[in-house]
């Protein structure tokens, strides 16, 4: 009897030493994720009732910013701006990395490793960076684009003082940038597919073209929708990329929806404003992938 | 047939290299770029490969201070992964390996996903308030700080822990070994795999960070490799010949440390993949 009883709490006193091993090995994450992520989360909520300017003056203002953001057509045009980007690229988001990743797991291919790495190598340069690089192939006086044009008899475009033409580039390099990543991800998944279920369709006749539609891009449902949700919501953030090339301009003409919260804090120290032009974004942003979500679920029952 | 099948296989690898080098023929333009004297860089007609080969640009941008922001994003960079590979692997442990003795452990990793969900880039600033108010603006800590703790990290910390057998760790418990103990000398060798592919990843994210460095770093002996290249980005126009040298520096550390740990990246079935 008495034997059992002290079996009995040093079980409860080795149980409790778990708990406390737990807490020890998630305290600096949760310490530093509560500090960075979690109040500044509630401290933007706050923020946007206030009229903040950074530095003194903090007077709760209410709901006044947000009736002003939803009657700002600068930040209408600017979220417009951003949805009709994401909009345009993602289908390549998609379409390239999965080519590129179907070729480069074919059988038939040879130096995969080359190529997969040579195709890589862009995902790690800084989305700045790649701006700048794209950019300067896209140089209106010395890029190499234009000078080919003029080389076939094409005019030089003027690329970075049209709208659609700066938009052309920042979608170029922001692709450039992660075909790559999103390319490793099917192949893994392509890998993941069963080698008898190409044996089976082979042996029912099946071509390359029906192969790929019919069994592929069907079996690799769950990878796009990975791949189109981290797009979308790269898509949706894009900064430092715009940085590299445009800085938003001509005008305002690709200013993107950060870039808009950016010059409301930083630039015009309009804090308040800026933090609930942010609440409104998040907002946004949760609904568009809850509807992602469900349409991806939708397609894969139907 | 088999005549077919070759003529098919040469046709799809030279499809597949023409694709690779189209996509990595911007960084071989740059490189070549960046050594151009400026007489041939702003002038036609264009050539790849520059008639007088010259490294004015990069002594340019070095005597400019660029050793100092290297070092500044190395700092961050190196500090930053050796922490979030530290806290991660610990966060990733515990909520594996601790799934039965304590509850809610699925809802703790719930609220660390939440990170993924909602961009930092949405909430600048009110996280720039926050390193203000404590003291970190204008100070390397303050860009380090608020990025080390990745879901994505303690994810693939996770994941890989619970696929170990908790009877490793039982056994070791019975040996009289501490929880930290157990976790530090064996349950972190084991998981080499992803520590490797979390290093390249973070170590490429802290040397890439932009949006927090460009608001918390404001002089200039602080700046990263980053902001000096936006600073080259002038309100009148690029400072070209400098951008170019320096966008070529900033390439190579990640580089090299991609070369070193690429095999695991993305060899990761190269034995499977091109036997045929």
């Amino acid at each position: 009897m008495v034997k059992k009883n002290k079996n009995l709490s040093s079980s409860s006193k080795y149980k409790k030493n778990l708990v406390k091993a737990f807490w020890f090995f998630l305290f600096p994450s949760m310490i530093l994720y509560l500090m960075f992520f979690l109040i500044p989360l509630v401290l933007n909520l706050f923020i946007s009732l206030t009229n903040f300017d950074g530095w003194k003056q903090m007077d709760f203002v209410g709901l006044a910013n947000y009736k002003k953001v939803l009657g700002d057509a600068e930040f209408y045009a600017s979220l417009k701006r951003t949805v009709i980007y994401t909009a345009i690229n993602l289908p390549f988001k998609i379409a390239i990395p999965l080519l590129l990743a179907t070729l480069l797991t074919s059988k038939k291919v040879r130096f995969k490793t080359f190529s997969r790495t040579a195709i890589y190598i862009p995902v790690l340069l800084s989305p700045l960076v790649a701006g700048v690089t794209i950019n300067w192939l896209f140089s209106q006086e010395y890029g190499l684009i234009n000078f080919l044009l003029l080389k076939v008899g094409i005019a030089p475009l003027a690329w970075a003082s049209s709208r659609w033409l700066a938009t052309f580039v920042i979608s170029t390099a922001g692709n450039w940038i992660t075909a790559g990543f999103y390319m490793l991800i099917y192949i893994g998944a392509i890998n993941n597919i069963s080698e008898s279920i190409y044996e089976a369709a082979e042996i029912d006749g099946a071509n390359n073209l029906q192969r790929f539609f019919h069994i592929q891009v069907p079996l690799l449902a769950p990878t796009t929708f990975l791949v189109s949700l981290l797009s979308t919501i790269n898509l949706l953030k894009e900064f430092a990329l715009v940085e590299g090339i445009t800085q938003g301009g001509p005008g305002s003409s690709t200013t993107f929806i950060v870039k808009y919260i950016f010059n409301n804090g930083f630039n015009q120290f309009k804090y308040g404003y800026g933090a609930a032009i942010s609440t409104i974004v998040m907002i946004l942003f949760g609904i568009i992938a809850y509807i992602q979500f469900r349409i991806s679920k939708g397609g894969e029952t139907g | 047939m088999k005549d077919k099948n070759k003529t098919t296989s040469y046709t799809l690898t030279l499809i597949s290299i023409i694709s690779a080098l189209f996509i990595l023929f911007p960084i071989i333009w740059l490189v070549f770029s960046s050594v151009k004297p400026s007489s041939e860089l702003f002038g036609y007609p264009l050539t790849l490969i520059a008639e007088d080969i010259t490294f004015d640009h990069y002594v340019k941008v070095i005597n400019n201070g660029f050793l100092t922001y290297i070092f500044n994003s190395l700092f961050l960079a190196v500090v930053g992964t050796a922490i979030t590979l530290s806290i991660s692997a610990m966060a990733g442990y515990a909520l594996a390996t601790y799934r039965n003795d304590v509850k809610k452990t699925n809802l703790i990793f719930g609220i660390f996903l939440l990170g993924t969900l909602i961009p930092a880039e949405t909430m600048v600033i009110s996280q720039f308030t926050v390193i203000s108010f404590l003291g970190l603006y204008n100070n390397i800590w303050g860009v380090i700080l608020p990025v080390v703790t990745t879901t994505t990290g303690i994810f693939m910390y996770r994941q890989f822990y619970l696929t170990t057998p908790l009877a490793f760790i039982e056994s070791a418990r019975i040996d009289g070994a501490s929880e930290f103990h157990i976790f530090r000398k064996i349950m972190l060798p084991l998981s080499k795999a992803t520590t490797i592919t979390l290093t390249l990843f973070s170590f490429m994210w802290r040397w890439n960070d932009y949006i927090l460095p460009l608001v918390v770093l404001a002089r200039q002996d602080k700046f990263t490799i980053q902001i000096a290249i936006r600073n080259y980005i002038g309100f009148t126009g690029v400072d070209w010949s400098s951008i170019l040298a320096a966008a070529v520096i900033s390439i190579i550390p990640i580089t090299i440390l991609f070369m070193f740990l690429q095999k695991h990246i993305v060899g990761s079935d190269i034995s499977s993949g091109d036997k045929g």
